[in-house]
């Protein structure tokens, strides 16, 4: 899902940079003045997901099912704060590691901090409106919020390379691919947050609704 | 609150150290390779990843170290980052609020 350098051209670098740098300012207006709290929990929580995409578990065939965490940060922390735990997350990866380019990092953001963010806070949201708050509603807010995360992220990165002058295939090929693959790997997703959200429902049933 | 986060850390510290079983040795099994990288071999993008390479902990590893090794380390120097300006923000957050309780004093 980390996109490299060298695969988006310079016109998307700059939409994808742009759109993220104005979410980023519409979340640091909404968190506002954050408390020690907060923060702490922010940074716990990044490095959880940190760890979480380092158990990289390949398949044979070619690819890979970790936890991206989208999903769980939008119901855990919700949009904003969600946002900036991911980011951090990315930013960490792409610096200090290397793992998805330095041009793509806005995409890669967009992707994974924002879209995957809101489209699981929004899910879960929905599903237990719907559902309720309940065990069964948790789980298929939890399941839908991981999956449809993965999935619409997915569907944005492969928006941003069929668009990509650089990229040798078009939206046509590029959008089914990305999103077929990541409707049936993001089945896990969706599972590993679910089962992490009525967890952690168990031991403090505060904890889930920390939406800013 | 801090068993919990005691207890937080151990399962953060023990899936670093299992992580090489996932992230090294069955990807080597398998043959992994990131999909995007594969998509871009097919369509003859340059893989601009090595030439334009600026840290010495590229794709979690570590110099002079065997991968394994180089992916626990880099675990934890991810989660040292994360966690360390997690803790200087704190700090600045707690420093501002005594600031602002000292002002109000006044």
């Amino acid at each position: 899902m980390h996109i490299p350098d060298g695969y988006l051209d310079p016109f998307m670098v700059l939409i994808t940079f742009l759109l993220t740098g104005g979410y980023a300012a519409v979340s640091y207006k909404r968190v506002g003045k954050l408390s020690m709290d907060r923060v702490s929990l922010l940074s716990s929580f990044a490095a959880g997901i940190f760890v979480a995409q380092m158990l990289n578990w390949p398949l044979p065939g070619g690819t890979s099912l970790h936890l991206v965490g989208g999903g769980l940060a939008g119901i855990l922390l919700g949009p904003y704060l969600g946002f900036f735990a991911m980011s951090l997350v990315l930013v960490i990866q792409c610096i200090v590691f290397h793992d998805g380019g330095i041009t793509a990092l806005g995409a890669n953001i967009l992707n994974m901090a924002i879209l995957g963010v809101v489209t699981g806070y929004l899910a879960y949201k929905i599903a237990t409106s719907i559902v309720g708050t309940n065990s069964r509603g948790r789980f298929i807010g939890g399941f839908l919020a991981g999956w449809l995360g993965i999935v619409v992220a997915g569907l944005a990165c492969g928006i941003e390379i069929g668009f990509s002058t650089y990229f040798g295939f078009n939206i046509d090929v590029t959008v089914p691919i990305m999103v077929s693959w990541h409707a049936i790997l993001g089945v896990i997703e969706g599972l590993i947050t679910a089962f992490i959200i009525e967890y952690i429902h168990s031991r403090n049933p505060d904890i889930s609704y920390l939406e800013v | 609150m801090e068993n919990l986060d005691r207890r937080y850390m151990a399962l953060l510290v023990i899936l670093i150290l299992v992580s090489p079983l996932f992230g090294v040795y069955l990807s080597d099994l398998v043959g992994y390779h990131e999909p995007l990288d594969l998509a871009a071999e097919h369509v003859g993008l340059p893989d601009l990843n090595e030439e334009l390479n600026w840290t010495p902990l590229y794709d979690y590893g570590f110099p002079a170290l065997h991968p394994m090794l180089g992916y626990i380390v880099s675990g934890f120097i991810g989660v040292a980052i994360i966690l360390g300006i997690g803790m200087f923000l704190t700090r600045i957050i707690g420093n501002s609020e005594s600031d602002s309780e000292n002002e109000a004093k006044k």
